[in-house]
């Protein structure tokens, strides 16, 4: 469980991100972060694993204070959650399954990866992750190779590979065409029915977060607007939201579920 | 005077750079005026220099061509010297770099004031010459290949920490922070998200330094340093189509090392 108490985040440059946000987040959940650029939906991300400190409140996943820690016990919780990117932030020279087995440094010593030594069951696990997010047969490929969902797809892999409680996406769908979106929102939909591993994604296309989410959060400059099941959401809300209700050409359609 | 005739019509003239004439007439009066003034003869001997030319790329009086390149064989036990020099030096260089680029780079340590210490020490050491190097290191360990060694390595690591930490600045971070984000210590994300992007470059670097530290290591020869050197130090004066043989034999070496490099690193990119 992911506990947000009183948090606010403000930035070096006075832009104050997050303005004392309550939210609590349960296991297993399927979470979509929704609201306009600049709305503090990447600030609240990465407050979940400390990749940026807050300014005030209490951030707690499973008991464990996040704004805290520092050293190896900041690693231990970083190493429990997976984190997404926009612009997928691999190796791009590298193999696949070099990308995704470093998902498991964090697992061994600094000495040992050094020399790259991993143990057998690590690399059972990478290509495992791989398997799961059906691309093992682009495992031995340069990751600069793939399209793009198939990069987003092995960020994933990498993601799972760590074996993580919480997987956090930023933006995860942004820069793919629409038919590639469609296929990682399933794999993550999967993953997160899968192994029951919880899911809070930024998202820019309502109509998607609607559909795979089991629970949208609206943030409007830094404050939480909406908080509920997806299927309750309204026009209204969206209003809230967006300052304006979103017109139907900004919406991405229907999408296949097949696909 | 250069003339242009652009499609308007118009006619421009490029005047012709003096300032190349009026170097040259200055250079070619010093010379004159100095030549009368201050020297007997003039300042370099053309026909000393063409005579051991002669004497350094024909065979010797009562030998034949197959003495002159048969001498060739008997130097490959100098010949593996200069190479075990510039090979080992390159890569014990190279590899003790790493780190201190890594030190160096803005983009990863972010405690100014160590990458400062670094830079300082970093800059402040790569002016030391590699000649003096040799011979300081010929007087610390004594004559043989280790000075040579230590000698190559020394400036393996200067050259390779300045040319890596530039190009470790210009990797794409990315990686780096979804690596940091898996709860990698630092040096575990530079290892596996920063290293693999510049290995490319370094290995390039890498044989590009080596083709450098052969005909360096050659020149060390003359602190002591064993390998070919010394074989040109002790024959140059008294058999210098000796000289001549073991200069052409490193310009093969050499030139062979130019052409495996250039082939590898084309199959890099």
């Amino acid at each position: 469980m992911i506990k947000f108490q009183n948090v606010t985040k403000t930035y070096p440059n006075g832009v104050e991100a997050l303005k004392n946000v309550n939210l609590e987040i349960k296991d297993g959940e399927f979470v979509a972060i929704i609201g306009l650029s600049g709305a503090g939906k990447s600030t609240l991300l990465r407050l979940v694993n400390k990749m940026i400190t807050l300014t005030a409140g209490e951030i707690v996943i499973d008991d464990t204070e996040v704004s805290t820690l520092t050293g190896k016990k900041l690693r231990l919780l970083r190493r429990n959650i997976g984190m997404i990117f926009q612009s997928f932030n691999l190796v791009k020279r590298t193999s696949v399954y070099n990308n995704v087995l470093a998902g498991r440094v964090a697992y061994h010593s600094t000495f040992k990866t050094l020399f790259g030594l991993f143990p057998k069951e690590d690399k059972i696990i990478a290509l495992e992750a791989i398997e799961t997010l059906g691309i093992l047969d682009k495992a031995f490929i340069r990751a600069d190779q793939l399209s793009g969902g198939q990069q987003q797809r092995v960020a994933l892999a990498r993601a799972v590979a760590q074996k993580p409680k919480i997987i956090l996406a930023d933006e995860p769908v942004a820069s793919l065409d629409p038919i590639t979106t469609v296929t990682v929102m399933n794999d993550f939909k999967r993953i997160n029915t899968q192994f029951g591993i919880t899911v809070i994604a930024n998202m820019h296309h309502v109509d998607l977060a609607l559909k795979y989410a089991t629970r949208i959060i609206g943030i409007r400059s830094g404050e939480i607007v909406y908080d509920g099941p997806s299927e309750n959401i309204t026009d209204d809300m969206l209003v809230k939201i967006y300052g304006r209700s979103l017109k139907s050409n900004e919406i991405l359609g229907e999408v296949d579920e097949d696909i | 005077m250069k003339t242009f005739r652009l499609p308007s019509g118009a006619i421009v003239k490029k005047p012709f750079n003096k300032i190349w004439i009026v170097l040259a007439t200055i250079l070619v009066l010093v010379y004159i005026f100095s030549y009368f003034i201050f020297a007997k003869e003039p300042f370099f001997n053309l026909s000393v220099l063409s005579d051991i030319f002669v004497k350094m790329f024909t065979p010797r009086r009562y030998q034949n061509w197959g003495d002159y390149f048969g001498y060739m064989v008997t130097l490959r036990e100098p010949l593996m010297e200069t190479l075990t020099m510039a090979f080992g030096g390159t890569i014990i260089g190279s590899v003790l770099a790493i780190p201190v680029a890594v030190l160096c780079a803005k983009n990863i340590n972010k405690i100014k004031w160590l990458r400062m210490v670094v830079r300082l020490f970093l800059n402040l050491y790569r002016t030391i010459p590699v000649m003096l190097m040799a011979i300081f290191a010929v007087y610390l360990v004594g004559i043989g290949v280790l000075p040579g060694l230590i000698a190559i390595t020394g400036f393996s690591f200067g050259i390779m920490a300045k040319m890596l930490f530039e190009i470790i600045e210009t990797v794409d971070m990315s990686p780096y922070e979804a690596l940091e984000s898996t709860g990698a210590t630092k040096t575990q994300a530079v290892v596996k998200a920063i290293l693999p992007q510049v290995f490319p470059v370094y290995i390039s670097y890498l044989i590009y330094i080596f083709e450098i530290n052969v005909r360096a290591s050659a020149i060390f020869g003359y602190f002591g340093a064993g390998g070919l050197g010394t074989v040109i130090v002790e024959s140059a004066g008294t058999h210098y189509e000796r000289v001549g043989a073991t200069v052409i034999l490193l310009l093969g070496v050499v030139l062979v090392i130019q052409f495996i490099s250039n082939y590898v690193r084309g199959k890099l990119q």
